[in-house]
Order: structure tokens, then C-alpha cells, then sequence
């Protein structure tokens, strides 16, 4: 397959995948309705405790909006596996003559790049509802964090959409990996302050250095350099990872009869 | 010499076996081996239209998912256009299509020609090519003027002729087509038939299951009778017909008929076999006989008590060879596949 054909599908699998998710209600409340709500409630917490300065809410803005990202990742690649299954269109995308892995590299980044609205839609509600200030302390890296973000969940999003192909209620893994994400990943409490044993798990995870790349160049002391690296370099290895896996998946999916639902 | 193309079967699977472990109970779990295909063999030739014909649950869907490469056979080896089902499965791929019959199988929530699209895209049809063949195979299922409507909308007939303009996209040499016409209307069965015969016009090789012995006996060159995982007969609708020929059909509406009364006819020396299909208010007793319709006075004096309506005899359908077949290779097998070794 050419780069260019290759591309070509990875961008119309991408487009497709936007349109599907949007004719989804679930999948509206989900990244439209839900970072408002985190954001609303982040911020009176944060108020309540005396936290009214404008870093402090920014903080709190990117964190509700990475939380919302982080939903749409699971609900846009795992979900979408499992619904895929349920309406029978995983074995005709499994048995295209195309590539597999480029179409799931298509479903997750439509999914990851829709759900960056929600860092978007939090930072506009803060501004008009609780007056935060919009500041960049590093402007030039902050698109160059969010395109890290974006690379590290999608990859992250394939490699969890790798186990979705394999098991029929893997669904329910996905939503075991919603809360416990969002507390270990520092998108509510800086990873600084959880316990120690912990902390390696938040490391390997994307969302730890994609929140730490985007609120570093916004209001951060140093450039995220190291973040906006650790990055591209975990979604390089979730990317091997997940290749591996599908062979694999999709092996012992021929075996055991797990594509459908009949 | 080497094989020139036009001798490669289209399709060929030597002695498929395909078993499927699952489990009963909940918390004392005990593994289970089911056999859903038990060593099938067939060839299908470039051009031929070839059907399945078995009960539910007799192993076609299984078939045919190892032959497009959805399952691995557990045993045995199956080729499609010379190539190999396990290790050469892209190669399969682009030069099959396949149309599964119901309502599952495509994108509801955009519209018919959306789905087209993106099927294309992933069966590699060029970008230059996509327009155009789309628009025609529209215009071959017959969906042409309804493609910008969401599928959600469509009937279950239109839903099933985007299933088969979706298998076509990327012009397949060899056609899956997998209970096309379960769930439709006699006209869109019929229109659907119709569609059917005109890809084999163009061409196409085309395996189509089914339970219908009408559909096959229209549409099929040769039927194979698969019934709990083994293939029971293969042969050309008349082939299977004069496995009977001899015989006579006596069809008895009877009203509330005894289970007693039809195990009479049963296990009557001058009876082959006794059918029974419910009707709202009344039982159709269909007997094969060798005897002729001399036989009929004695069948009633069998049914005793019971009370009788139209009586007609008549000579064997398809259908009846059908039932014959699937009766004949009967219980003891279908009980045997079911549970092959409960470990």
C-alpha cells in the first residue's frame, strides 16, 4: 500500500469516524456537555478552598478539559469497538483487504482530536463564568503540547482499541479506566502529591505528559520539554505495542470466533 | 503443464472441520467442544453459482466465515481463486465479496451512499474508479434516487441491496452471500433473485447459503445439503430430486392431530418418512411413499379418529428431498455435533 493511499484512508477513516461519533447523543453529552460540568465543579472546589488565583484556575480548566479528553479517547476507541461489534460492522472492517491497524489508527484520532474541544470549551467557560485569565507563558510550545497530547492519547487509544477487537465486554474495561485515569494521570491532583508507589504507573501513562506539556507551556516555571518528548516518544511505543498486539488479537480472533456477535 | 486460470476451482475446501469450545453452567463451568463443521468438502467452478442448503445451526455460516477468512478451520485446508484461506488471507481478500443476510452489517446513522463511500475506501477502490462504480451498482441493487437517505431509514429489501452493493464495490471475483434473502418480502426475495442471476451473468462466482429450497432450486446450478456439519448430498436440483423420484408425496390436513396417530404412519412398513407442518388451525401431514396414492385409503384408516381435510398426492418437490435428507442424516448427528466431547 502507498504512503499516499495509505494516508489518504487514515484521513477518511478519521473524517468518517467525526461524522459517526457526532450522529452519537451519547457521544455529544460526553465531549460537548461533560469537561463543562468537570470545569464547574473543579472550579467552586477550587474556590472553596482559596484558590482563587488565575494560574489556579487555568490549572483547573485544562485539567476538566484533559478529563473530558480522556473519555472521549475510551468511548471513541474502545466504545466504538464495541459498538462496531454489535452492529456487525467489525468483521467487514477486520476483513478489508486494507490495513487494519491504519483503520484503527483512523477511528482513534478522530476520536482524540474531537475531544480536544473539550480543553477548548472548558478555557471559554472559565473566561466567562469565572473570569480566568487566558495566559501562555511558553505561546510557541503550547500548539506543539497539544499536538503531543493528541499523538500520545490517540496511540495510547489504539493500543486500548487493540484489546476491545479481542474481547466481547471489554466495554467494561474501559469504563474501569475512566476515574482511575483521570486521579493517577495529575488531571485533578498534581502526580507530585499521590503515593509513591503509584507515580511509576502515571509516568507510562499518556495523559500524565500530555497534561503536563499543555499546562506547562500555558503557566508552567520551565519550558515542557521533557513532556512534549516523553510524548512522542510513549506514542511511539504504544503505537509498537499495539502492532504487535493486533497481530496477535486478530489471530486469536479468527480462532475464537470473538468478531461477531452470532 | 501449469494450470491455466479457468482450472483453478473458484472455490475448494478439502475436509474443513471447525469446532468451537465453549462452556455450560455458571459456577461449576464445564468446557464444552461443540462441532459446527465436520469435514467438508466441495469445489465450486469459476463461474457457477453453488448453494448451501441446510437447516439453522447445520454449519453455512461457519463455511463460509472460514472461506473469507473470518475463522480459521481447525482442520483441513480450503483455497479461494487458488489461494490459501489461513496463510494467504490478503490475497483472498481482494478478490472476494460477501453479503450476509439480516439487518446487521452497516453504518445506520449516515446515509447509504456514506457507507458506499467508506467501504470503498477500505476495499482500495481508486479514488478516480469510486464515483462511477458506486453509481452503477446504486443503479444495479436498484437504490438509485434513495442513497443520500440514512440507512436507519431503509427498508429491510433496501437494506439488503446495499449489503449487496457494498459486497461489489471493489468488483470481487467470487461472491459469499451469506442467507441473503432471510426477513424479505416475496417481491423483494424475488428482486433480489433477480440481482443474483445477473452477477453470475457478468461473471461472478457466487456461493449463496440458504434454507429456502425454492431460492435454491431457482437460482443454483449445483446444491450441496449440509446438515449438522457434513455435506448429505451435492448435485444439481433434479440430481437431488431423483434420490425420490420413485416416490409419491400424500399431503393429509388434519386437524389436532395425536402425536400417537403420526408415529402410527411412522412405523407403517409401506411409509419412508412423515413431515408435519403446523398451520394456524390445522397439521400438514406430508408421507412419502413408494406405493403410490394406492396408499392413501390405508394412511387414513392409520390416522384413526383424527379429523381429516383436503387429501392430495402429488410427485416430489425439492423440498421434499430436502426434508428427506435432513431427516434421513437426522437427530443422532445434529446431537453428536452439538456436543462432541464434554470434557
Amino acid at each position: 500500500m502507498s504512503a499516499g493511499r495509505s494516508t489518504r484512508l487514515i484521513w477518511f477513516v478519521t473524517w468518517f469516524n467525526v461524522r459517526m461519533l457526532l450522529a452519537s447523543e451519547f457521544f455529544i453529552l460526553l465531549t460537548f456537555i461533560s469537561p463543562l460540568i468537570f470545569a464547574t465543579l473543579g472550579f467552586f472546589l477550587f474556590r472553596s478552598g482559596g484558590g482563587t488565583a488565575g494560574q489556579t484556575l487555568l490549572y483547573v480548566a485544562l485539567g476538566a478539559g484533559m478529563m473530558g479528553v480522556w473519555s472521549t479517547t475510551l468511548f471513541g476507541c474502545g466504545g466504538a469497538i464495541a459498538w462496531q461489534r454489535w452492529e456487525g460492522t467489525l468483521e467487514l472492517l477486520v476483513n478489508a483487504p486494507s490495513r487494519y491497524d491504519f483503520i484503527l489508527v483512523g477511528q482513534t484520532f478522530g476520536a482524540v482530536v474531537f475531544g480536544f474541544y473539550g480543553i477548548v470549551a472548558t478555557l471559554a467557560w472559565g473566561v466567562l463564568l469565572f473570569g480566568m485569565p487566558i495566559q501562555a507563558t511558553y505561546p510557541l510550545l503550547l500548539p506543539l503540547s497539544l499536538l503531543a497530547a493528541v499523538v500520545s492519547l490517540g496511540s495510547l487509544g489504539m493500543l486500548i482499541a487493540t484489546t476491545f477487537v479481542l474481547y466481547r465486554h471489554a466495554n467494561a474495561l474501559g469504563n474501569l479506566l475512566e476515574y482511575p485515569i483521570w486521579l493517577i494521570t495529575g488531571l485533578l491532583v498534581p502526580v507530585a502529591t499521590l503515593p509513591i508507589w503509584i507515580q511509576p504507573v502515571s509516568w507510562l501513562l499518556a495523559p500524565t505528559w500530555g497534561m503536563e506539556a499543555i499546562r506547562g507551556a500555558a503557566i508552567g516555571a520551565d519550558p515542557p520539554i521533557l513532556a512534549i518528548v516523553m510524548c512522542f516518544a510513549l506514542a511511539v511505543a504504544y503505537y509498537v505495542a499495539a502492532r504487535i498486539a493486533l497481530v496477535y488479537v486478530l489471530a486469536k480472533a479468527r480462532r475464537d470466533a470473538t468478531l461477531s456477535l452470532q | 503443464m501449469a494450470a491455466s486460470p479457468s482450472d483453478v476451482p473458484a472455490i475448494e475446501a478439502i475436509d474443513l472441520v471447525r469446532t468451537y469450545r465453549t462452556h455450560t453452567g455458571v459456577l461449576r463451568r464445564r468446557p464444552m467442544t461443540v462441532e459446527a463443521v465436520r469435514g467438508i468438502s466441495f469445489e465450486v467452478r469459476p463461474g457457477e453459482l453453488f448453494g448451501l442448503l441446510g437447516p439453522n445451526g447445520a454449519g453455512k455460516t461457519t463455511t463460509i466465515k472460514m472461506l473469507i477468512t473470518l475463522l480459521l478451520p481447525t482442520s483441513g485446508t480450503a483455497r479461494v481463486m487458488g489461494f490459501d484461506v489461513v496463510t494467504e488471507t490478503n490475497a483472498v481478500r481482494q478478490r472476494i465479496g460477501y453479503v450476509f443476510g439480516g439487518d446487521r452489517g452497516l453504518y445506520d446513522r449516515v446515509s447509504g451512499i456514506d457507507n458506499l463511500r467508506y467501504f470503498a475506501e477500505l476495499y482500495g477502490v481508486e479514488p478516480s474508479e469510486q464515483k462511477r462504480r458506486i453509481a452503477s451498482l446504486l443503479e444495479l441493487v436498484g437504490l438509485t434516487g434513495r442513497e443520500n437517505e440514512k440507512v436507519e431509514g431503509y427498508s429491510r429489501g433496501m437494506r439488503q441491496r446495499l449489503h449487496i452493493a457494498r459486497g461489489l464495490l471493489h468488483d470481487p471475483e467470487v461472491i459469499f452471500m451469506d442467507e441473503p434473502s432471510i426477513g424479505l418480502d416475496p417481491v423483494g426475495a424475488r428482486e433480489l433473485r433477480q440481482t443474483v442471476r445477473s452477477m453470475v451473468d457478468a461473471g461472478k462466482t457466487v456461493l449463496l447459503t440458504t434454507h429456502y429450497m425454492f431460492e435454491a432450486d431457482a437460482l443454483c446450478d449445483r446444491i450441496a445439503v449440509i446438515n449438522a456439519g457434513r455435506i448429505v448430498a451435492l448435485g444439481t436440483g433434479s440430481d437431488l430430486k431423483d434420490a425420490i423420484a420413485d416416490r409419491t408425496i400424500v399431503e393429509i390436513e388434519t386437524f389436532g392431530v395425536a402425536d400417537e396417530a403420526v408415529e402410527r404412519l411412522r412405523a407403517d412398513d409401506e411409509v419412508n418418512a412423515v413431515n408435519m407442518e403446523e398451520r394456524d388451525q390445522s397439521q400438514i401431514l406430508l408421507v412419502q411413499s413408494h406405493r403410490g396414492a394406492h396408499i392413501t385409503q390405508r394412511l387414513l384408516s392409520l390416522l384413526g379418529d383424527t379429523r381429516v381435510g383436503k387429501v392430495v398426492a402429488r410427485e416430489p418437490t425439492l423440498e421434499d428431498a430436502y426434508v428427506h435428507l435432513i431427516a434421513t442424516t437426522g437427530d443422532d448427528e445434529a446431537r453428536s455435533a452439538r456436543a462432541a466431547s464434554v470434557q
